[in-house]
């Protein structure tokens, strides 16, 4: 392979890695609560602190092996463990790990708590135990049975960085509900098909603005391929030109190549064949083309033949 | 347990199993829909309209509506069942996008790129989709989603309604798609009357110039450009635009014949085979012999009509622009919908009728692949609206 060559698939192996690590990427960490008195109960019924994360992508994700923790200075805290068929998150699914520090009840259950009355901090870490994924500081005001989300499902700062007005405290109240394992923001129709509803009843302005994409898409096009053909009739003359053994600038020789469309050069064709070849009665003469068959022992008579026995003396 | 006695036992498995059967289960629902069924399956065999697509869909219509108890894994809403699984290549999408592959490998795009003004024509026969969503939404009382999948009937390409109500409006795709492929067979009825309405004698008789010849580099640049041009504008049409772009490239680049042939030939049968038949399927009784099934009927009708109305206007409109030797024959307008070649056959026809000398086909099939192409640019943009 020459050095182009190798430049280019190394070129595009970086690409790949690129990508793969966008996909784990998209990890959120997306509502915590630090005090739990009378929410969300564990699977052994017990009230304890939880962090809800959430795959924003719009991929399944494995995300045993990564890291969640409590500690900046020790980010390989809590492993989430292998061999379990859950933590595959599907796409824009949440899943809930309690903060207990009782690792031993199960793959949800994290090595660590979290305190009351203080700013904690939580991070996730890459497989690697060294790359920031997501993290958020959840301030000490946080008052019991009330969470810190994100205010649109996995939309953060992004780049692992916490800003904190992408994130509210939640109540529990009408407008503010808490919402271990699901959606943060409640979806129950369609917003983009309400919001047409409301704003243009009639679909003038979809209409409108529809029409005039679809004609500016085609138009562009349009335009591309007009250019195109110049650029082609333009070389097709210079070809011409060079055929001829003249200057390509001489327009004696180019007038005419514009003509050259498929009838021109049938009605040209076709005066060559009756000059070359000219009859106009058929031979009459029925020729039996030999159909050409494609071997195959699929079907071939020596396999699908049994041999007759052999008599030997 | 009690024991029942032979003859109460022969009785009562006689009884079940009649209760089983589709004598005991049919109702006046699944007739009218089996005679539907019928009727798609004689539009086809003995006037040939649009056989390819009339008969799965037909013979389809036949299968789904064949009366069965639920829950033994029959139907085609049962999970589980061979026609599900079938079905789920049109409820997600899948199978248009092939079909999409398909058309691409085997659409010549010369005539477009030799006249790219045609393209024009064929954005503009577009209005056909857009002028019933404004009546689907106004009149109606559709909501803008299930509107905007109903109108896509007006781009008269059946893979793109179904791959747009399936994600816009799912529970009406099986009236979309079969309003869609039965108007796309009743072109030859629907288009002339208007063509004839809308044009008079003189510019019936227009001939236009012949196409120049297209070079093997601008059929080779038309699908990437086309691609990147549309794509970039309308990501969400991707799907579609995506693979019949790629299937082009695949019959232009004069290197990969063996797979341009698969894609238009073996492929696109197969495709077309389960997405017939899986459409015809799902039109059940209980799910099909609606309001809203007549409404969509309706609705259909009056896009087609719009969108040809639209294409061959334009034209006329289009022509007070040009010079008077290059002006366009209105007849070509209504292959702007994009029912190839079916529509581009009768702009030839009309033409045809009123001189015998006048071949309207190349010219016609310009507007008629850049309806494709719009008509995939206007789904994309409704699902990024409404989706």
């Amino acid at each position: 392979m020459n050095k182009k060559g190798i430049a280019i698939l190394l070129f595009s192996l970086f690409f790949a890695f690129t990508a793969f690590a966008q996909g784990r990427r998209a990890l959120r960490i997306n509502e915590v609560m630090v005090k739990n008195d009378s929410n969300y109960i564990d699977d052994y019924g017990q009230r304890t602190a939880w962090i809800e994360l959430y795959n924003s992508s719009y991929g399944a994700m494995e995300i045993s092996t990564m890291y969640l923790t409590n500690d900046p200075k020790d980010p390989t805290k809590y492993p989430i463990p292998r061999g379990d068929v859950l933590t595959e998150m599907q796409p824009r699914q949440h899943l809930v790990f309690f903060a207990d520090n009782d690792p031993n009840k199960g793959t949800f259950h994290l090595s660590f708590t979290l305190t009351p009355g203080k700013d904690n901090w939580i991070g996730i870490y890459d497989t690697d135990g060294k790359t920031l994924i997501d993290q958020v500081t959840v301030p000490a005001n946080l008052k019991p049975n009330c969470t810190y989300a994100l205010n649109q499902d996995g939309e953060s700062a992004g780049d692992a960085k916490f800003d904190p007005s992408f994130w509210g405290i939640r109540d529990g109240s009408a407008s503010k509900y808490i919402t271990p394992g699901s959606n943060n923001v409640i979806v129950d129709k369609n917003a983009k098909a309400a919001n047409f509803s409301k704003n243009d009843p009639a679909g003038i302005i979809m209409t409108l603005i529809a029409m005039t994409i679809v004609f500016i898409a085609l138009i562009l096009l349009s335009v591309c391929f007009i250019l195109f053909g110049k650029i082609s009739t333009q070389s097709a003359k210079k070809r011409k030109a060079e055929a001829h053994g003249a200057d390509s600038t001489s327009r004696e020789v180019v007038a005419g190549v514009e003509s050259d469309s498929g009838e021109a050069i049938a009605a040209i064709c076709f005066a060559l064949y009756q000059h070359l070849n000219a009859h106009d009665q058929e031979e009459n003469v029925l020729t039996i083309n030999k159909v050409r068959r494609i071997y195959s022992p699929w079907s071939s008579k020596i396999y699908s033949l049994r041999q007759m026995p052999e008599r030997k003396f | 347990m009690e024991l029942l006695s032979l003859s109460d036992f022969l009785q009562n498995s006689m009884l079940q199993f009649w209760h089983f059967t589709g004598f005991y289960n049919v109702t006046i629902p699944h007739i009218v829909m089996l005679l539907v069924g019928m009727l798609f399956i004689y539009l086809a065999v003995k006037k040939d309209f649009e056989p390819m697509l009339l008969v799965p869909i037909g013979f389809g219509i036949l299968i789904g509506n064949i009366p069965f108890q639920p829950g033994n894994e029959i139907g085609i809403y049962e999970q589980g069942s061979v026609l599900n699984v079938l079905y789920t290549g049109v409820r997600e999408g899948w199978y248009p996008p092939l079909i999409f592959l398909g058309i691409g490998a085997m659409t010549d795009f010369a005539a477009l790129i030799a006249n790219p003004k045609l393209m024009l024509v064929g954005a503009a026969a577009q209005f056909g989709i857009f002028g019933t969503y404004i009546v689907a939404v106004t009149c109606l009382g559709f909501a803008p989603d299930q509107a905007g999948a109903i109108a896509i009937i007006g781009g008269a390409d059946g893979p793109t309604a179904i791959f747009l109500s399936s994600k816009l409006a799912p529970n009406l795709l099986g009236a979309i798609a079969v309003s869609a492929y039965s108007y796309m067979a009743l072109v030859p009825i629907i288009q002339p009357p208007i063509m004839k309405v809308l044009t008079t004698k003189n510019e019936r008789l227009i001939k236009m110039k012949p196409a120049r010849a297209v070079s093997q580099n601008e059929k080779i640049l038309f699908p990437i450009v086309g691609l990147l041009l549309t794509c970039f504008f309308v990501p969400s049409g991707l799907p579609l635009l995506g693979m019949l772009f790629f299937g082009n490239l695949l019959r232009e680049s004069g290197v990969t014949k063996r797979l341009a042939h698969t894609a238009s030939n073996a492929m696109t049968d197969i495709v077309t085979i389960l997405l017939g038949m899986s459409v015809g399927a799902s039109t059940q009784a209980s799910e099909f012999l609606t309001a809203n099934t007549l409404k969509i009927f309706a609705l259909g009708f009056f896009a087609f009509a719009v969108a040809t109305f639209s294409g061959v206007l334009f034209v006329k409109i289009f022509n007070v622009f040009l010079k008077k030797d290059s002006k366009l024959n209105p007849l070509i307008g209504n292959a702007g919908v994009s029912a190839v070649p079916m529509s581009a056959r009768i702009s030839n026809d009309v033409g045809l009728k009123y001189d015998p000398s006048n071949y309207l086909l190349m010219h016609a099939m310009g507007p008629n692949v850049a309806g494709v192409i719009g008509s995939a640019v206007a789904a994309g943009v409704l699902l990024g609206f409404l989706g």
